[in-house]
């Protein structure tokens, strides 16, 4: 049986005007117009619509939508001490934006970052969930360093701070953790770093944990990428096409979670295609070993065919089982 | 005259602007007492840059929010999508492709005339490359990227030949989105000869937010006269790239960051221009900020370009120019 995830984050609002508003709720707070409280309750809304529609429409693996994360790094530069957080930079090749942290001093762990907002989605989901959080090499590659002028430290000190989140997500639940490294495929020469950071934070971990390795290139890291202490990977099939060859011609050894509906382009997959893809990759790899799920995360999309397209992902998934 | 000023494109929109697009959007104003206010946010830009003293001007673009959707929804054959993120609580409509693309009247041309009947001084014409356009759209009708690319280049070619027909000495088609797939760069140099072919207008591309090692030298193809490139953003640790082979077109180096919030002191900025001028001939060279300055505030913009007008002044002064 092939299973259904997606890799983290979801669009925030919705075009239906009886949904909750977090977009308008925010507004009214910077303007001082709601109290904290009324702005939680508006994200808790939020948080509960985007489980909700991952549930309804039968996803397996499902997150929170990552509702409170302005991007993929803030989240967590945030509670770091010796980091400030500077100004908007292109994410990658899309036309979004993160706010670029700046290294001013020796890195120390301030607080956890997404331990609550955790807690939160595992007691509310009637499916399984994961956690996801920002690799340490795709956080360095994305700061702009003034400290350590080396980023080899720069990531390996990360690598730390991030083990500690890793640990206590453990420790309030999460079976599975997702490390998001898309960096690398933009720099496969740093692969060995790379594996050594990640095997600091999953050493002793009992959870699930997924390396994934969207928007770039997975060619160059092979074999190497398969030495990874991690349970999964998640490649990006739709922004290099070519990485589907790469994959099914390798010796890959772990779960694959395959994302091949393109989550950057409102163009709806076609159901037949899809099928002939899993039957092309369930060839090769057990089906019980395969995840399918959109290229990246579905934000870059408008909220109504983010929804179509986990609807149809779905579907398509149920009806290869089913044959 | 050597070391023309200049600046990338975009200035801050003045709060009453800001103010005034949001009430459009909720249809609260008409399209005409917004455009008073844009032609009043242009008249402002224009001033400022000649009080502040640079050679070449912009005209602020205070009409466009996004530099694609704003070409986008002028355009047939592109639909606009639901509300996407950019950053924070921030959203855009995102165009997208849903048919063949076609230009029913002039789209940059007013604002360029508009600019430039206020100065005497040369103002460019700023225009997105197709590159771009392309990259940052939702495609559902085109076969391959290749076939919209083309396709919006043709269209942009039509937008420059009336720049150039309006008297514009500069064109400005910016393709910020190539140094994120130089796997592409080919297909980027195709629909850039298709914009400029027989301009008599200087052109210039403005690229940024990459590793231009990985566009280095095969972006020196590109057709354009000038290339606009971000410097003081990485503290222009990209410098030594242009070296070799030798950089063989004209170049606007940015020595501001435009991306931070703190001003930069005349001397580092003056050490900036020193740098570029170790690798890049005089004659070649333009100094501007890394990027366009909409997402500083109008404070943080005017002192920006005033430190950056001043070094520039002292530098020439140093060196004997005048």
């Amino acid at each position: 049986m092939l299973k259904t995830t997606v890799v983290g984050n979801y669009p925030k609002i919705t075009e239906d005007k009886s949904a909750p508003n977090l977009r308008s709720a925010l507004n009214k707070f910077d303007q001082d117009k709601i109290s904290e409280e009324e702005l939680e309750k508006a994200y808790g809304q939020t948080i509960r619509r985007v489980m909700k529609e991952q549930e309804e429409a039968g996803v397996d693996l499902i997150t929170d939508g990552q509702i409170r994360w302005d991007d993929l790094v803030t989240p967590f530069a945030r509670n770091i001490d010796g980091l400030e957080i500077g100004g908007l930079i292109r994410f990658f090749d899309n036309n979004v934006y993160y706010r670029r942290p700046i290294v001013k001093s020796k890195l120390a762990f301030k607080d956890y970052s997404t331990v609550e907002e955790f807690k939160f989605l595992k007691q509310n989901s009637t499916k399984k969930v994961k956690a996801v959080m920002v690799g340490p090499f795709t956080f360095a590659k994305l700061s702009k360093d003034e400290y350590y002028n080396d980023i080899d430290k720069f990531t390996l000190v990360l690598a730390g701070i991030l083990k500690k989140e890793a640990k206590k997500l453990e420790e309030v639940g999460a079976e599975c953790i997702q490390i998001d490294e898309p960096s690398l495929c933009f720099s496969p020469e740093k692969i060995d770093l790379v594996n050594r950071a990640i095997k600091i934070i999953t050493n002793g971990l009992k959870a699930k944990a997924f390396l994934y390795l969207y928007f770039g290139r997975i060619k160059k890291l092979i074999p190497k990428l398969f030495d990874f202490q991690v349970d999964g990977i998640g490649i990006d099939v739709v922004s290099r096409p070519e990485n589907l060859n790469s994959i099914l011609e390798s010796s890959f050894n772990k779960e694959l979670i395959l994302g091949c509906l393109d989550a950057r382009n409102t163009s709806l997959e076609d159901e037949e295609e899809l099928l002939k893809l899993f039957e092309r990759v369930t060839q090769k790899f057990s089906s019980e070993k395969v995840y399918i799920s959109p290229s990246c995360g579905l934000e870059f999309l408008p909220h109504e065919t983010a929804l179509a397209k986990l609807k149809r992902m779905v579907q398509a998934v149920k009806k290869f089982n089913s044959s | 005259m050597m070391l023309f000023t200049t600046t990338a494109g975009s200035f801050p929109k003045p709060d009453y602007l800001v103010k005034a697009r949001n009430l459009f959007g909720r249809k609260k104003i008409s399209q005409e007492e917004l455009k008073e206010l844009e032609r009043k946010a242009t008249q402002d830009v224009i001033s400022l840059q000649e009080e502040i003293g640079l050679d070449i001007l912009v005209h602020g673009e205070m009409e466009r929010g996004d530099m694609v959707t704003y070409f986008a929804e002028r355009l047939e054959g592109f639909g606009i999508s639901g509300l996407v993120r950019s950053y924070g609580n921030r959203y855009y409509r995102k165009p997208i492709a849903k048919g063949k693309i076609k230009r029913t009247s002039p789209i940059a041309l007013e604002i360029f005339q508009y600019a430039q009947s206020l100065t005497e001084r040369p103002v460019k014409g700023m225009l997105t490359g197709p590159y771009t356009m392309c990259d940052w759209s939702f495609n559902e009708y085109f076969q391959t990227r290749r076939d919209l690319v083309l396709n919006l280049a043709e269209v942009v070619h039509q937008e420059a030949l009336d720049l150039d027909a309006a008297g514009a000495k500069y064109i400005q088609i910016d393709e910020p989105a190539i140094s994120t797939r130089p796997d592409e760069l080919d297909l980027a140099i195709e629909a850039m000869k298709i914009v400029t072919d027989g301009l008599k207008a200087k052109t210039i591309s403005h690229i940024c937010y990459g590793d231009f090692t990985t566009i280095y030298p095969k972006i020196l193809d590109l057709p354009v006269n000038q290339l606009d490139l971000e410097f003081a953003n990485s503290d222009f640790a990209n410098l030594e790239i242009f070296k070799n082979p030798p950089f063989t077109k004209e170049i606007a180096v940015g020595v501001v960051d435009v991306h931070s919030h703190i001003i930069e002191k005349k001397e580092k900025v003056k050490k900036n221009i020193r740098k570029a001028l170790e690798i890049f001939p005089l004659e070649k060279v333009y100094i501007d900020p890394d990027c366009g300055l909409k997402t500083r505030t109008p404070e943080e913009a005017e002192a920006k370009l005033r430190v950056m007008v001043s070094a520039v002044k002292e530098v020439k002064k140093e060196m004997g120019l005048r």
